[in-house]
């Protein structure tokens, strides 16, 4: 369970891009979290793995304090925690296997890792991510060859070659199409019911949220100003979230009834 | 785990054969050179303290001594000087031979024999053209030292240069010729502007490291701090080699320094299409000529 | 047609010119000036050198006619020169490596250890390879050893610099993506930034070799071997066509390398 008490991230300038938040997110739900930009989304998704120090507060998962850790012990953290990523931060110079495997890093020795010379279970650890998102025949190819959502696929099996409990999701979909959104949300949709890992999702599309979020936040300037299920969010929740009216840039507007599987 | 969807085959890892024959050749080669040299094991064993006592001697035991402060500001002043000359030298001729040597501005056949020669001209070190050139024409001193740098300049520069030009957008060339202007406007105008701050930060980088080869051409006596340096360190009077060697270090720190923050002004300030990386990395477009 | 009337705005004043440019071409002048001079400078008398260029042209005749019977007795010594920048080279880009990722604030652990490293790199930066031949030679002895020594000096200063600013410049993505999932710092440099400056290393490694030979011809003079000796040797008995023959063996060993390395180039990238 990830538990945010009283949690709150002040940069230098002032800014308060967390404000005294309070919540706890159960084992194996799938959440999602709008807002604006600069409501907080990025920085409650980084704080949770910690490549955001909190100002103040805490974040605990499953007890273990994520502020208090040392630098091993924060590594050890991570290791159970997968993240994926807009820009889908794969090493485009080298192959997609290679890519997967940086999740593997966590339990290879450096000296290990340094060369290149992964144990043959952690290889197959790799492939069978890859499986799982449908890409392995694409194991050997260089990263830059693939088109975006076959990128973010990738950065999805990266993440699942840890085995994590957690998954985080920084606006996975902001730089895909509307079909290749709705296969990449499906996916994450897919691992989060039948492995049972536990799913933050940063969204910009308020549609796509209502579709696949179990539980939606609102993030508003920092602050926590919604919390509730996807049927209970409409027009009127979402305008309270965002501070004003809804506008076409809001909705990726494309349902995933037309889209083909 | 189970899988929703039927699996996809898994592909075979790549042949790597190529590549592992090719590093094993160049280890091969290179554990060849290593071992065929003319070394003797005892003497590495010696160097760190070879070394050491060498520094020792040059800046803690009776150095540096400053009552050579003198002569060796002397020196390095005119290795300045040389490295100056000569790269105000190199600059002039290469900016025409640039422009001589730009594919899309002149010519192909002339493009084309202007970079050979440039080409030529790049291979030889300035010292190899101080002392089979420049020494035997204008006799020993500072006058051949900085003919041979600026030499030498021109080849690496022109080269440089034409690639610049060879790069620019053909938007306001197209727009100068669309006004009318005639040939030499449309270089002046429509070229020139595009290219100068990249080439100017070259010829600013090409300053740095032209003070470091002026300073070797002392030791064949074509002028500067390289004959003090020589001579001290030959007749080991290293409390003198010392301060030399603080007032070239210092010396060469502050004109990188300042060069360095010139060639990152320009740039930025006028807001050329110039990546960040041509300044900080004029070898690299030199490394890319190649 | 006649254009609309002009609508009353005010023009706006012309900026003053920025004093830059004026002062920087006085400076530039006053600097050209006075080393071109005879009292502070290095004395250029274009009259003068018109009349060398004369004089010295019975010396280009010679040097334009290689003698080729003394190409044997170069062999060895170029070859100790392709010996000598190898081993350098291969030396000297290894240790460059870890260097270089220390003086990047991207992948250097902590700002001390990164501004150490950075001034430890402009001191070895400014000391010309030359220097560093006359040095170990000095503290150990003359020979291809000190020879070598000089060039891993000289090409760590040159690689690291590089290296240190292509990574300064890298893709922060796949960095985050690394420590998001535990790796831990030499992990993350090794899978996240080394394969994004792998071609420019590559490509830095072979201009160093380059750079290597060339500045054989320079540690050879003051006796850290290769054929700088016996260049300098030939010139000072003034035996112009056996200058001529090493000078265009470097020639063709640059020219050679730069092929090889564009073609390797090709093939990584």
């Amino acid at each position: 369970m990830i538990r945010f008490e009283n949690a709150s991230v002040t940069y230098p300038g002032g800014v308060r891009a967390l404000h005294d938040l309070t919540l706890e997110i159960p084992d194996g739900q799938m959440m999602v979290v709008v807002g604006l930009s600069g409501a907080g989304k990025s920085t409650l998704i980084r704080a949770i793995n910690g490549l955001v120090p909190l100002t103040g507060g805490d974040v605990t998962i499953d007890g273990v304090s994520v502020r208090r850790a040392s630098p091993r012990q924060l590594r050890q953290l991570r290791s159970r925690i997968g993240m994926i990523f807009q820009t889908f931060n794969l090493v485009k110079r080298t192959t997609v296997l290679n890519n997967v495997l940086m999740g593997r890093l966590h339990s290879t020795g450096t000296l290990r890792s340094l060369v290149g010379w992964y144990r043959p279970a952690d290889v197959e650890i790799a492939m069978r991510a890859l499986e799982r998102v449908n890409i392995v025949e694409k194991a050997y190819v260089r990263a830059s060859n693939l088109s975006g959502g076959q990128q973010q696929r990738v950065g999805i099996a990266r993440a699942l070659a840890q085995q994590p409990k957690i998954l985080l999701a920084d606006e996975p979909v902001a730089s895909l199409d509307p079909p290749t959104s709705h296969v990449v949300m499906r996916d994450l949709q897919r691992i989060n019911r039948e492995l049972g890992i536990t799913t933050v999702v940063n969204l910009h599309f308020l549609d796509l949220a209502k579709v696949y979020g179990e539980r939606i936040i609102g993030l508003r300037a920092g602050e926590l100003v919604y919390d509730g299920t996807a049927a209970q969010a409409d027009e009127n929740v979402f305008r309270d979230i965002y501070g004003r009216s809804l506008t076409a840039d809001d909705v990726m507007g494309q349902a995933a009834a037309t889209v083909a599987i | 785990m189970t899988d929703a969807r039927p699996a996809g085959v898994r592909p075979q890892p790549p042949s790597r054969a190529p590549r592992n024959v090719g590093l094993v050749a160049a280890s091969l080669l290179v554990l060849w050179a290593a071992l065929t040299l003319d070394i003797d094991p005892a003497e590495i064993l010696e160097l760190p303290g070879g070394v050491s006592r060498l520094f020792y001697e040059m800046f803690l035991e009776r150095g540096p001594d400053w009552t050579y402060l003198d002569d060796a500001l002397e020196g390095m002043l005119e290795s300045l000087q040389i490295a100056w000359v000569g790269t105000v030298i190199g600059a002039a001729l290469s900016l025409p031979l640039g422009f001589f040597g730009a594919k899309n501005v002149s010519s192909g056949l002339v493009s084309t024999v202007v970079r050979q020669l440039l080409n030529a001209i790049r291979a030889f070190p300035e010292i190899v053209l101080a002392i089979a050139i420049f020494i035997p024409i204008a006799g020993l001193g500072p006058v051949a030292g900085a003919l041979a740098v600026g030499l030498h300049s021109v080849g690496t520069l022109g080269k440089l240069s034409a690639e610049v030009i060879e790069g620019i957008d053909p938007g306001p060339v197209e727009a100068a010729r669309a006004a009318g202007g005639r040939t030499l406007q449309i270089q002046r105008w429509g070229v020139l502007p595009q290219v100068l701050p990249e080439i100017i930060a070259f010829w600013l980088y090409r300053f740095e490291i032209n003070i470091r080869a002026a300073a070797v051409l002392g030791v064949v006596g074509a002028g500067g701090i390289g004959f003090q340096l020589q001579q001290t360190i030959a007749f080991q009077r290293y409390a003198l080699a010392g301060t030399a060697i603080l007032v070239v270090v210092g010396a060469t720190i502050a004109v990188d320094t300042v060069s360095g923050w010139l060639r990152r002004r320009i740039i930025e300030g006028t807001g050329a299409r110039v990546t960040g990386e041509v300044v900080e990395q004029p070898e690299l477009a030199e490394v890319r000529a190649a | 047609m006649s254009l609309p009337a002009a609508t009353r705005s005010v023009r706006p004043a012309k900026p003053r010119p920025s004093l830059a440019v004026p002062i920087g071409l006085v400076l530039f002048v006053a600097i050209s000036w006075a080393s071109l001079s005879e009292e502070f400078g290095i004395g250029l008398d274009i009259g003068a050198l018109i009349e060398d260029f004369t004089r010295g042209a019975g010396i280009l005749g010679e040097l334009l006619t290689p003698n080729w019977n003394f190409l044997p007795r170069t062999v060895e010594p170029m070859l100790e020169t392709f010996q000598i920048a190898v081993v350098a080279a291969v030396i000297g880009c290894a240790v460059a490596l870890p260097v270089a990722f220390l003086a990047s604030r991207v992948t250097s652990p902590n700002l001390a250890t990164f501004l150490v490293d950075r001034s430890l790199l402009s001191v070895v930066r400014a000391m010309p390879d030359f220097l560093y031949a006359l040095v170990f030679v000095a503290a150990v002895s003359i020979g291809p050893l000190a020879g070598v020594a000089a060039l891993v000096m000289f090409n760590v200063g040159v690689v690291a610099k590089l290296l240190s600013e292509t990574v300064d410049g890298v893709d922060t993505g796949p960095i985050e993506a690394a420590r998001a999932g535990g790796a831990n710092r030499s992990q993350t440099v090794r899978w996240a930034v080394l394969p994004q400056v792998l071609p420019n290393y590559v490509a830095y490694s072979l201009y160093t070799f380059e750079l290597n030979i060339r500045a054989s011809a320079v540690i050879g003079i003051v006796g850290a071997g290769g054929i700088g000796n016996q260049l300098f040797t030939q010139y000072r008995f003034f035996n112009w066509s056996n200058v001529s023959v090493i000078v265009v063996e470097l020639f063709l060993f640059v020219f050679a390398i730069e092929l090889l390395s564009i073609w390797l180039r090709r093939r990584l990238v």
